[in-house]
C-alpha cells in the first residue's frame, strides 16, 4: 500500500526545497511552542512567571510538584487515573475482542445490521446521556466510584474497538482455527493460543488508543466523581485552576498537573507511534 | 406457509406441522455462541447508551429538578424555555460556528500538513512523530495551556505581538477574538489527526494513476485535483462526519480555554448540558438541550451520508 521511492506525486512539495523547510519550521514551531510553554511554566518558580520582560528559561525546580503533593492528594489522583485508564483498556479489549470474533467469524442472520447499529451508536454524543447515566450509576451504587466511570468509558470506546478488531480478525486466515476446531480445541484455547497471538498487533494498537482516550477523558470523571478516592487527574487540573493564589491563577501548579498528564502519553507515542497510527488510520480507511 | 413447507421438504421431516424449518444442532450451537460473544458488548451499550438516550428523551418532557424537588410530566414545555434561554441560544449559534469553522480549517490545514509530511526532507520522521502530540495531549490540558499562552499580561503570544507591533492583544475580552481563539485552538488540537488520515490516503493512491495522468500531460496541480482529490473524497467525508459528530458533543477545550466566556460568547451546547444537568441538577431542562443536540447530530449525520453517496466514486 505504501508507495515509496522517487515516485511522481501530485502537486507535491518539491522535496528538500526551501518551501518544504519553511513549512517544516513553521509546523514545528506551532506544535511545540505550547508544549514548551507548559514545561517552562511547570518547572519555574511562581515569581519567575510574572516577570516582564518574560523569562524564557527560568532556573528549573521541581517545587511545584512538591507543592501539589502536599496540598492535594496528588499521588492518589495519579493512581486513580492509572486504574481508570488501565481498567477501561482491559474491559474494552475483552468485551470488544469477543464481539469482534463473533462478527468476523460466525455467520448470523442480521449480524451486519447489528454491527452497523453498534458502530452507529458511536454517533450518540456522550454528553447527551450524562443525566440519565448519573441516575443509573446512582441506582447501581456506582456513583463516585472508579468502577462506575470505568464501565461507562469502556462502553463508549467499545464500538470503535470492535470495528477495528473485526477487520484485524478477518485478516487472519480461517483455516488455522478450522484445523484447531477439528482437532477438538475449545474456544478459550482457540482465543488464547491461535487468535490472540495473530491479532496481537491489533490488540496492542487498540489498547494504546483506548488507554490514551480514557486517561485524557474529562466528561465522565467530572460528572460522576466527587471524592478524592475516585477523582482523576483531569478533574484535579480543573480544581487547581479553580483555586487562587495571591497573584492570580496558580499557573505554575496548573501547568505542573498538565505536564504530569502529558508526559506518560508522550512517552507512549514515542515508543509506539507506528502502532497508534495504524489503528487511527485503519479505523478511518477500512 | 410457503416457508414452512420449504423447511419441511429440505429437512425431509416426517412431522406434519412445523412452524419453522428446524435448525440443525450445529447451526443452533453456532448461533448461541454468537449471542454469547456479542452479549457483553451489547449489554454494555444498551445499559449506558441506548437506555439512557431514551431516558433523556423522556426526561426532556418532565420538570425533574433535584434542587427544587419537582418531578412532573410537563409535555413539551421545556422546549419553548430552551429556545428562549439566552445561554442556550448563544451556545447553539456558537456550536454551529465552531463546528463548521474548525472543521473547514482543519481540513485545509490537515491537507497542507499531510502534503508536507508526504514530501521527503531531513527531519520528516521527527515531524511525523510530533504531529501526534496535539492529538494525544489531554484536551483539557491543551485548553489550559492555550489560556496561559494567550494570557494578556504574561502569555507568550500577546507578549510577542506587543514586542513586534506595539499592539496590546487581549485574547479573551472581546467575544469575537475569544471565539476565534477557541476555533484556532481546536484546529491545533485536531488538524494533525486529519493530516495522518490524509497522509495514509495520499500513500494509498495507486501510482499508475499519477503516471497515466502525467503521460496525458496533466500538471501537478491538475494531478492533485483530478486524481488525488476524487480518490480521497470518500475518506475525507467519512472523517468529516466523525469530526462533526464528535465535536458537536464535546466541551473540554472550551471548558479549559474560556469556560464559555466572555459572558456566553464561547459557550457550546455540551457545556450548557453539563452545567444545567450536573451542576444545577435541572435534569428536565438539561435533557431538553440534549434532545436539541441529538437533532443537530442527526442533521449532521444525514448531511454526511448524503455527501458520501454523492462522492462515492469507484475507479
Amino acid at each position: 500500500m505504501m508507495v515509496k521511492g522517487q515516485a511522481i506525486r501530485p502537486a507535491r512539495f518539491k522535496s528538500g526545497s526551501l518551501a518544504v523547510y519553511a513549512g517544516f519550521a513553521l509546523f514545528t514551531l506551532v506544535i511545540l511552542v505550547p508544549i514548551y510553554w507548559m514545561l517552562r511554566s511547570s518547572l519555574a518558580n511562581a515569581a519567575d512567571l510574572i516577570k516582564l520582560p518574560l523569562v524564557y528559561f527560568p532556573s528549573p525546580t521541581l517545587k511545584n510538584f512538591d507543592t501539589l503533593v502536599t496540598q492535594v492528594p496528588f499521588f492518589q489522583y495519579v493512581r486513580n487515573s492509572l486504574i481508570f485508564a488501565l481498567g477501561t483498556t482491559l474491559v474494552t479489549l475483552l468485551v470488544s475482542f469477543l464481539a469482534a470474533y463473533g462478527f468476523a467469524r460466525i455467520p448470523f442472520p442480521g449480524s451486519g445490521i447489528l454491527l452497523w447499529a453498534l458502530v452507529l451508536s458511536m454517533a450518540l454524543p456522550d454528553v447527551g446521556t450524562i443525566v440519565p447515566l448519573y441516575r443509573v450509576l446512582k441506582d447501581l451504587h456506582l456513583l463516585d466510584k472508579i468502577g462506575g466511570i470505568t464501565l461507562v468509558m469502556s462502553s463508549t470506546l467499545a464500538p470503535f474497538t470492535v470495528w477495528v478488531l473485526v477487520s484485524f480478525i478477518k485478516q487472519v486466515p480461517y483455516e488455522i482455527e478450522e484445523a484447531a476446531i477439528i482437532d477438538g480445541a475449545s474456544l478459550p484455547r482457540i482465543f488464547w493460543y491461535i487468535l490472540a497471538p495473530v491479532t496481537l498487533p491489533g490488540l496492542v494498537t487498540m489498547g494504546l488508543i483506548n488507554f490514551i482516550n480514557a486517561w485524557n477523558n474529562l466528561l465522565y470523571p467530572l460528572s460522576f466523581t466527587t471524592s478524592p478516592s475516585s477523582k482523576t487527574l483531569s478533574v484535579s487540573i480543573t480544581e487547581v485552576f479553580a483555586g487562587y493564589s495571591p497573584w492570580g491563577k496558580p499557573w505554575e501548579l496548573i501547568m505542573a498537573v498538565g505536564v504530569t498528564m502529558t508526559v506518560p502519553i508522550v512517552i507512549l507515542i514515542l515508543f509506539s507511534q507506528r502502532a497508534i497510527v495504524r489503528g487511527l488510520v485503519g479505523g478511518a480507511i477500512k | 406457509m410457503q416457508v414452512a413447507n420449504a423447511g419441511k421438504v429440505r429437512n425431509g421431516s416426517a412431522v406434519p406441522v412445523r412452524a419453522r424449518p428446524a435448525l440443525s444442532r450445529s447451526i443452533r450451537r453456532r448461533y448461541w455462541l454468537f449471542v454469547l460473544l456479542v452479549a457483553p458488548a451489547f449489554l454494555l451499550r444498551l445499559a449506558t447508551a441506548a437506555f439512557p438516550i431514551l431516558q433523556t428523551m423522556y426526561l426532556s418532557l418532565t420538570n425533574l429538578n433535584l434542587l427544587k424537588n419537582t418531578n412532573a410530566f410537563i409535555g413539551l414545555q421545556n422546549f419553548p424555555a430552551v429556545a428562549g434561554d439566552p445561554g442556550v441560544r448563544a451556545a447553539l449559534s456558537f456550536t454551529v460556528i465552531l463546528v463548521v469553522g474548525s472543521t473547514v480549517l482543519e481540513l485545509l490545514v490537515g491537507m497542507l500538513v499531510a502534503l508536507l509530511l508526504d514530501a521527503s526532507f531531513r527531519g520528516r520522521a521527527f515531524a511525523r512523530t510530533i504531529n501526534l502530540i496535539p492529538w494525544a495531549i489531554p484536551t483539557i490540558v491543551a485548553g489550559y495551556a492555550f489560556r496561559w499562552l494567550l494570557d494578556d499580561q504574561f502569555g507568550l503570544v500577546p507578549y510577542w505581538i506587543h514586542q513586534l507591533t506595539g499592539i496590546r492583544f487581549v485574547a479573551f475580552i472581546s467575544p469575537l477574538s475569544a471565539q476565534l481563539m477557541v476555533v484556532l485552538a481546536h484546529v491545533w488540537k485536531d488538524a494533525p489527526f486529519m493530516a495522518f488520515v490524509f497522509l495514509a490516503g495520499l500513500q494509498g493512491v495507486p501510482q499508475e494513476l499519477y503516471d497515466a495522468a502525467r503521460v496525458d500531460g496533466a500538471s501537478p496541480w491538475h494531478r492533485f485535483w483530478g486524481v488525488t482529490v476524487p480518490l480521497i473524497m470518500p475518506l475525507t467525508i467519512t472523517m468529516v462526519l466523525f469530526r462533526l459528530v464528535w465535536s458537536l458533543g464535546s466541551f473540554d477545550l472550551v471548558y479549559g480555554l474560556t469556560q464559555g466566556g466572555p459572558g456566553v460568547a464561547t459557550s457550546v451546547l455540551a457545556l450548557q448540558i453539563f452545567r444545567q444537568g450536573i451542576l444545577f441538577f435541572k435534569f428536565g431542562f438539561a435533557s431538553a438541550i440534549s434532545v436539541l443536540l441529538l437533532i443537530l447530530v442527526a442533521c449532521a449525520g444525514v448531511l454526511g451520508l448524503w455527501l458520501f453517496r454523492r462522492a462515492d466514486v469507484t475507479y
